[in-house]
């Protein structure tokens, strides 16, 4: 399975800039790009108390459904899922094989100037990833460096 | 894969508690939910895309950030898959990107051919995936041993442990919190020295 490449600081700051970008103009209130296996990569905006990391499981989740629907009636040709609501609007939308971006912003700003937006993102974080990939095809980090040997006390259960 | 994000020193990995119907994978995440030691907000809500009778419908979810190894914060992410059978897209939609398993099998008697079938099922789902089972760390645990009609632990072994390599494996009343969070953390240690022993992590 492709996954996804080293992500140094200096990709973590363009792909954070490309999320301010994109949330100036849209009118957005928060931005986050997520790997479809439901990890949060970075994000941009003012979050509140919107527990992002959840929403990016679950976006993940309902996005790779969306996907397999599509498939399944033969549409080859899924991009993007809206979640319409009174207050607050989600727009996920795919970046390449690994990663999606989601969108919340506010209901009144209307998904069209999104939408009109959202592909300059996408082509940019995309742009980003190749990036660097290209720069260390087959990177990682060398966690021999970490010491994992007493992992016996990583998840403690409470005293009765 | 896991996420190695060297811009925010985050580790990011996710385990998926898989295995038939009914097994106590829900129930293996609320009791790490209840019970799990952390400093305060470093352990997230347990979401649960349930029916009206709790019935799994899509995954349960709980994000827990544990102990920093060498700078590196190490975030958790806790998956359950739907057991029964007619739900399993969404099992593959939940496995994609997994880095370790814990397999809850149910001891009773009248379900083993049903813990059978869905480790073959996990088998099979990996592949589709095209993620080689033999690379992804997993632990087996034998839930509902105070049940009466609990199969004895050495069949339980021999249905499901039975390959060249045996893995590890926990008897456990997950209603008890027993065996719950010895199978969480040897599935911690497997995963984390499986990273460490990779000459090329294929992630970052």
């Amino acid at each position: 399975m492709a996954t996804l490449p080293q992500l140094i600081e200096e990709d973590i700051r363009h792909l954070d800039k490309t999320l301010r970008d994109f949330i100036a103009k849209a009118d957005a209130m928060v931005a986050l790009i997520i790997d479809k296996g439901g990890f949060l990569i970075t994000h941009a905006g003012d979050a509140g108390d919107f527990d992002l990391t959840t929403i990016g499981a679950l976006a993940s989740g309902a996005f790779m459904a969306n996907q397999t629907i599509a498939g399944l009636v033969n549409e080859p040709n899924f991009n993007s899922i809206y979640q319409q609501g009174e207050k607050t609007s989600v727009l996920a939308a795919n970046v390449d094989e690994n990663c999606i971006l989601i969108v919340i912003f506010k209901a009144q700003t209307g998904v069209g100037v999104v939408k009109y937006f959202i592909p300059t993102a996408v082509k940019r974080i995309a742009k980003q990833m190749v990036a660097a990939h290209k720069r260390n095809p087959d990177g990682g980090l060398d966690l021999s460096v970490m010491n994992l040997a007493d992992t016996e006390g990583v998840f403690r259960k409470k005293e009765a | 894969m896991a996420i190695i994000n060297q811009a925010t020193k985050e580790l990011q990995v996710k385990i998926v508690y898989y295995g038939p119907a009914m097994g106590g994978k829900t129930t293996n995440l609320v009791q790490v939910h209840d019970h799990v030691q952390t400093t305060a907000g470093n352990k997230g809500k347990l979401v649960s895309l349930a029916t009206s009778s709790d019935r799994t419908l899509f995954f349960d979810f709980l994000p827990i950030e544990a102990m920093t190894i060498k700078g590196f914060k190490t975030k958790f992410q806790l998956y359950t898959v739907p057991g029964q059978v007619i739900y399993n897209t969404t099992r593959q939609l939940v496995l994609r990107g997994v880095d370790g398993i814990v397999f809850v099998a149910d001891s009773q008697y009248e379900k083993m051919q049903e813990n059978v079938e869905s480790f073959q099922n996990l088998m099979d789902n990996l592949s589709s995936l095209k993620q080689n089972f033999a690379e992804i760390p997993y632990v087996l645990q034998y839930n509902k041993r105070d049940l009466p009609n609990a199969a004895p632990v050495e069949y339980l072994d021999f249905l499901l442990n039975n390959r060249d390599t045996q893995v590890p494996s926990f008897s456990a009343t997950a209603h008890k919190c027993e065996g719950v969070f010895e199978s969480l953390n040897m599935i911690t240690r497997l995963l984390l020295q499986k990273f460490v022993n990779q000459s090329v992590p294929q992630y970052a």
